[in-house]
């Protein structure tokens, strides 16, 4: 049933359920702080150096969305790699489609780890 | 079997299968299709920091207005569904909780249902334009 090729493994499966529970952390935290707790009426627009502010509040938080980007990409490819995977892509088809979503995921790691960079006030 | 038969053969099999474990099995798959493409578009609008704090500031006050706070609680239901049914998944699989499945997804309805109602509460200003100038 689960070739190596074409299908999905069980490290795949496993690897899902593991990030997916750290992304409910991550994401209720990041939903609280981003979008459902910032009161427009009293913090205005968001903008660069209100994120900066909001992000040098804490060293914790270069861990957590260094940690965050990451997992979710993950997340996201390997899903995405699964409902695929459920169609049985041919065996060639397989081995682009997985090579492609490897350069896909790495891309968007650097982009959001430079964009984090930027942020956090480093610079590029 | 083709691919296009597979996916004519899901079709099928939805009306064949009209239950909860159906519809949660692909309101889970098209609410990640949709986070996933969201993905994409958030990091498009946050990489503009690479080229600078205005050039972040810009789009940033390009997708902050009451159209963008209606595509946001679409987001938020989005995420919400997906998070509490996704966990479900987990418990079922890990805790071996399947047999309890149903209630579970009863219990996910009732907490998203608690969060969306946070949720638009917690929005409103959003939906105000005047909230959009006063605020800088």
């Amino acid at each position: 049933m689960t070739d190596k090729a074409s299908g999905q493994g069980t490290l795949g499966w496993f690897l899902q359920r593991i990030s997916g529970i750290f992304l409910a952390f991550f994401l209720i935290t990041h939903l609280n702080v981003h979008h459902l707790f910032h009161d427009i009426t009293t913090s205005g627009l968001i903008n660069f150096g209100s994120v900066q502010e909001n992000l040098s509040s804490s060293f914790w938080w270069q861990v957590f969305y260094f940690l965050f980007v990451p997992f979710v990409v993950f997340h996201a490819l390997n899903g995405i790699w699964a409902i695929i995977a459920d169609y049985r892509p041919s065996g060639n088809a397989a081995i682009f489609l997985r090579a492609i979503f490897w350069i896909v995921g790495l891309v968007l790691i650097v982009i959001g780890a430079m964009t984090l960079i930027n942020l956090f006030g480093g610079g590029v | 079997m083709s691919f296009k038969k597979r996916l004519t053969d899901t079709v099928a099999d939805i009306g064949l299968n009209k239950n909860i474990g159906t519809f949660s099995f692909w309101a889970h798959r098209l609410s990640g299709i949709g986070l996933a493409i969201y993905l994409l578009l958030h990091t498009y609008v946050l990489s503009s920091a690479i080229s600078g704090p205005e050039a972040f500031t810009m789009r940033m006050s390009e997708v902050q207005n009451p159209l963008f706070a209606v595509f946001e609680l679409l987001l938020l239901a989005g995420v919400f569904f997906h998070m509490l049914n996704g966990l479900r998944i987990a418990a079922a699989d890990f805790f071996g909780w399947s047999r309890s499945h149903k209630a579970l997804f009863w219990l996910a309805v009732l907490l998203f249902v608690f969060l969306m109602t946070l949720a638009v509460v917690l929005q409103l200003p959003k939906f105000n334009i005047d909230n959009y100038s006063a605020g800088g």
